[in-house]
């Protein structure tokens, strides 16, 4: 899926940053540039951090909620 | 498999999911952005409401284009919607095309819509899924599955999106509590950048004419 819109990064893309020891959204859209336009992306990068660093995967129950 | 770069005009299916706290805005935002699309070389637009989750809808939009993928996904329009319906994390997108569609029982006329169900998700090997869900088609038609489609993503060759109809909320409850053993994607979808599977039905289709 295309997670960065501003810069065309995909959710594998954002993946592989994390299994390369990206941990933290700024840490991602240094490696890879997703999150360093307009930063709307940054939800979607979080629960993707969250998924690769989990044991087993976590699913999104929060997704997209707002309160 | 990346995404296609060629200037001749390539067909994609693009699909977005996500909430919003007015899901009636979605709606007139697209019918007042009805031009831009024509101009995107989107011929169909479709808006699924979930029936399980307040605010929660599922648009996909069937084009065609001569631009890159990327190009035609940096376009304003996406943004401007997203800023419209009051969007300010804005979801992922899939992006690819259909590989396979299974009719299995023919459109009643004046028969009840169906009852959609949306996974999008990483999956082994997309062509071999296509072949297991072939296999187990009478299994899919006795669960109440009408009809079923299945894309493939052009950034990802292992992610897939599969929309089945079904007849019933009942039906797509057992579907979900008890999947098929083909149904591999039910379990990795709500997972990352994936949605969770979305349930709902058609509420507005918006075909565009070429030519406007």
């Amino acid at each position: 899926m295309f997670v960065c819109l501003c810069n065309g990064v995909t959710s594998q893309t954002v993946a592989d940053a994390v299994a390369a020891g990206a941990s933290t959204t700024k840490q991602v859209a240094k490696a890879c540039g997703a999150g360093s336009e307009c930063g709307r992306c940054r939800h979607t990068v979080r629960a993707i951090i969250e998924a690769t660093a989990a044991p087993e995967p976590k699913h999104r129950k929060g997704f997209l909620h707002r309160g | 498999m990346s995404a296609p770069t060629e200037s001749h005009q390539h067909s994609l299916v693009l699909a977005m999911d996500y909430r919003v706290p007015d899901p009636g805005k979605v709606w007139p935002v697209l019918q007042r952005s009805k031009a831009a699309l024509a101009g995107l070389g989107a011929h169909y637009v479709l808006v699924y409401t979930s029936s399980r989750e307040a605010g929660r809808v599922m648009v996909t939009i069937s084009l065609r284009s001569k631009d890159p993928i990327l190009q035609v996904l940096r376009s304003r329009l996406f943004l401007d919607w997203f800023d419209s319906v009051g969007l300010q994390d804005i979801p992922a997108i899939f992006a690819g095309e259909t590989v396979e569609k299974f009719t299995l029982a023919d459109p009643e006329p004046n028969g009840a819509p169906g009852v959609i169900m949306g996974a999008i998700a990483r999956v082994d090997d997309v062509p071999l899924l296509v072949s297991r869900i072939r296999e187990a088609l009478p299994r899919f038609a006795d669960a109440g599955i009408r009809n079923l489609r299945v894309f493939q993503a052009f950034d990802d060759e292992h992610e897939a999106m599969i929309l089945q109809e079904i007849d019933t909320e009942e039906d797509a409850s057992r579907w979900i509590d008890h999947p098929d053993p083909v149904n591999e994607w039910m379990g990795e979808s709500g997972v990352g950048a994936y949605p969770p599977v979305f349930v709902g039905r058609l509420a507005h289709l918006m075909r565009i004419d070429e030519n406007a």
